[in-house]
């Protein structure tokens, strides 16, 4: 059972992170765009 | 303040906010005694689902509203929630089969909700490939609203694809008829986590439009 909770944690920690990526890679592009734009 | 600098200011709030949620659902939400663990990526996954939901609806909202009034605004409107829209729908379509392969033991599988969400996410692709392989701006913006609509009709199917074919995916636990089916520390994480979402979308879709203001490439 241990061994269960730590692999169901495993897909939610990568979930999390991969969330984290996505959001905070179009926060990020989009700021470049903007940034390019007035350049 | 422009636009773009409130939709940046928006963004930030909202992804602090996002960390906020982030504690809350692996701190202080309990762990549910079937799934254990992974049932707390719930808690992205829904949210982020409605917010790629949000951002189709609007494009098929305001792509009725360009072909009434002929108003470039609702078709740069369009063209900045499909593209917010496909970053939701990222998350969505990644959370989804790290959720899934633990409970389901499988990453994906070809049932109805899960079909209708792929198309969602082409339509998304497609209505962002039309934009940029149509010059004319003339021709762009009702090219570009055919699609919009046609993935606004796609929304309902989407919802009630659990009710009208056999699939795994749960039920709808709170958008539905009766109350919402959660214990109340569950609850209130979701609902927080769908308002951090929405406040994501409204500070994205600021700056996207901002973006698009001023030139003929929305």
């Amino acid at each position: 059972m241990p061994e269960q909770v730590v692999q169901t944690g495993g897909y939610m920690i990568a979930a999390y992170i991969v969330t984290a990526v996505i959001l905070l890679a179009y926060t990020i592009i989009l700021a470049r765009r903007i940034g390019k734009r007035h350049d | 303040m422009t636009l773009a600098q409130r939709g940046r200011w928006t963004t930030i709030g909202a992804l602090v906010l996002l960390a906020g949620i982030y504690v809350r659902a692996l701190r202080y939400t309990p762990v549910e005694a079937h799934q254990g663990l992974a049932q707390k990526i719930f808690y992205l996954h829904v949210p982020a689902a409605w917010s790629a939901m949000l951002s189709m609806g609007f494009v098929g909202l305001a792509s009725i509203l360009y072909l009434l009034l002929k108003d470039m605004r609702y078709d740069r409107f369009a063209a900045a929630s499909a593209e917010v829209g496909t970053v939701f729908c990222c998350v969505m379509l990644t959370t989804g089969p790290l959720w899934a392969r633990p409970i389901w033991n499988t990453w994906w599988t070809w049932d109805a909700r899960l079909t209708l969400t792929l198309m969602l996410f082409f339509l998304f692709i497609g209505y962002l490939v039309l934009r940029g392989a149509v010059t004319d701006p003339s021709l762009r913006p009702r090219y570009s609203a055919v699609v919009g609509i046609c993935g606004l009709t796609l929304l309902p199917f989407i919802h009630l694809s659990v009710y009208l074919f056999r699939t795994l995916h749960p039920m709808p636990i709170v958008l539905k008829p009766s109350a919402p089916s959660l214990p109340a520390p569950m609850l209130v994480t979701l609902l927080l986590s769908f308002g951090v979402f929405t406040l994501l979308y409204i500070g994205f879709v600021m700056q996207r439009y901002a973006l698009g203001e001023g030139t003929s490439d929305a």
